[in-house]
């Protein structure tokens, strides 16, 4: 059984006079590590956000399980995104809070309002926490500041709030574009390790196409909008990622 | 070699200021200032009688104004006054900035809940409250409610949220909105997203914010009473209808110190703050 299915997506901004994405069809399902490459401005950051409705799409559907996300009002979609794990380009940690707090934060869904206002976590929430930050090898750093992190480290917190929700399916946006090629790899390892342990399917947005090649089983390619591939990764050829990258967008 | 050749060849050529937009820049300039040399030209401003405005100041205060009556502002019921005053400005500044904390939220354009009725609702209220001058506020609560100390707490309400409400609201839109994201992407509900992302963004901001309105807030304590409103402005009142100079000069002085202690302690307190500021700064770089 699949576990996210978009059909016929397509999304424009309020505005704009032409579609960001067009008709976009794709499945993932239970162990796939799904990449999605393609040049700048081709709209890899719009259909991940769509998928959340980070972004609202202007019309097509994406269904996560049975759930179609698409038409659900506000407090629904509210609980679907607790199932949905996000880690950002730029970590979107909050700043002024510790290691610690911005973990738990991955609970506040699950959390009621006024013991969030007090953050008053339960204990097992707490317990998991520190399990994670374990697994991604920050325990000792549980009560620095997010802003006193240097950036893979930043990146692991990402990684852990966003496990912290006990995800269905993780987004990345570009998890290792702020991180040098090193980091970036142990990122790509750490996060690969895990949704393979967890088993959490990933899609994921990513400019490097050798990091895309050698972490993700499935590719889809975009172009200015349009998917110009989409399949498995060994069977992508030079001709296709030549097709993919002919027309740079700036 | 070749490019150096042509470099020799062709005269490269570049400009600061181009033609249709130096010629509008210049004439909007050029306005300004005509319509600055036509206003002093209008209002007819004589600089020899401004000059000699400063002798006769001297004059009446030496005259009149002086020696205050430093025995009437110790007298038990004009220090009770002051305390007054005192309080009015801190219920109404407490007041004030609490109610401006979810107007602020709501009137910030990237974070509020509801862009189509609570934004422009809460935009409407904080304009509403600094279209209204403070005093006017005082004469407009003294008339519904009567003299006395609610009227002005009231008014001094009314004020911090129209000066606080603006500000704070203008700190949240500046935020990274990416934190906020984050916190929407996990499920969190409006509430939720405002104290765990905008909350830790805007706070340092906010406190320098809040000793600032407490500021202007008290300036505007030691007067409202002018207007009926209780605390000193009362006591300023009856004395300058009654022609007791040497009082309104004793009035006048304990206002100006009282003004004066309150911004020693706020400038104090804003220095600590943007020096944590500057702290915080230097651990992100």
């Amino acid at each position: 059984m699949s576990i996210l299915h978009v059909n016929q997506l397509v999304a424009r901004y309020p505005g704009a006079k032409t579609d960001t994405l067009k008709e976009i069809s794709f499945t993932v399902n239970p162990a796939d590590f799904y990449a999605i490459i393609g040049p700048s401005g081709a709209g890899k950051s719009t259909l991940i956000r769509c998928i959340n409705r980070l972004v609202e799409p202007t019309s097509g559907t994406v269904r996560l399980f049975d759930q179609q996300i698409t038409q659900l009002p506000p407090r629904q979609l509210r609980q679907t995104r607790r199932h949905i794990g996000m880690i950002f380009q730029e970590f979107n940690l909050v700043d002024r809070m510790s290691v610690m707090d911005n973990v738990l934060s991955g609970r506040l869904g699950y959390t009621s309002t006024w013991r969030s206002m007090l953050k008053l976590f339960s204990q097992a929430d707490i317990q998991r926490a520190l399990e994670l930050l374990e697994r991604v090898g920050l325990l000792e750093h549980v009560d620095k500041r997010a802003d006193q992190l240097s950036g893979g480290q930043r990146q692991r917190v990402g990684i852990a709030r966003a496990l912290m929700q006990d995800p269905q399916l993780l987004l990345l946006d570009e998890p290792t574009a702020s991180l040098d090629p090193k980091i970036a790899r142990d990122v790509m390892t750490l996060i690969q390790q895990t949704a393979r342990d967890l088993q959490i399917p990933v899609l994921c947005n990513i400019h490097d196409v050798a990091l895309a090649k050698e972490f993700c089983n499935r590719i889809l390619g975009l172009q200015d909008g349009r998917m110009m591939f989409d399949g498995e990764t060994h069977s992508m050829s030079q001709q296709d990622l030549d097709r993919i990258y002919e027309r740079e967008v700036l | 070699m070749s490019t150096q050749s042509q470099t020799q060849n062709r005269q490269l050529h570049w400009q600061r200021y181009r033609y249709p937009q130096s010629l509008i820049q210049f004439t909007l300039v050029l306005l300004a200032l005509s319509a600055l040399a036509y206003s002093i030209h209008f209002l007819n401003i004589d600089l020899q009688r401004l000059l000699s405005v400063f002798g006769r100041v001297g004059e009446v205060l030496a005259e009149r104004y002086f020696p205050p009556d430093l025995a009437y502002i110790s007298q038990p019921g004009y220090l009770q006054s002051v305390i007054e005053s005192i309080q009015m400005a801190y219920l109404g500044a407490i007041l004030g900035m609490l109610l401006a904390v979810p107007l602020a939220w709501f009137a910030a354009w990237n974070v509020t809940p509801a862009r189509r009725w609570l934004y422009p609702l809460a935009r409407l209220a904080i304009m509403g409250s600094r279209s209204v001058h403070e005093m006017i506020w005082t004469i407009l609560f003294v008339t519904v409610l009567g003299f006395g100390m609610l009227p002005g707490v009231c008014a001094l309400v009314m004020f911090c949220i129209g000066f606080a409400g603006k500000l704070f609201a203008e700190e949240i839109e500046v935020i990274d909105m990416g934190q906020v994201e984050a916190m929407q992407a996990n499920g969190a509900n409006p509430l939720q997203t405002f104290m765990y992302a905008v909350w830790p963004q805007v706070r340092t901001a906010w406190t320098g914010i809040a000793i600032y309105t407490w500021d202007v807030a008290f300036r505007a304590a030691t007067v409202v009473g002018f207007f009926g409103a209780g605390g000193m402005g009362w006591y300023l009142k009856r004395n300058v209808q009654q022609l007791e100079t040497e009082r309104v000069a004793a009035i006048l002085l304990s206002i100006v110190l009282l003004v004066l202690v309150s911004e020693l302690i706020s400038a104090w307190a804003r220095h600590r703050l943007s020096r944590r500021r500057a702290g915080n700064q230097l651990q992100n770089a």
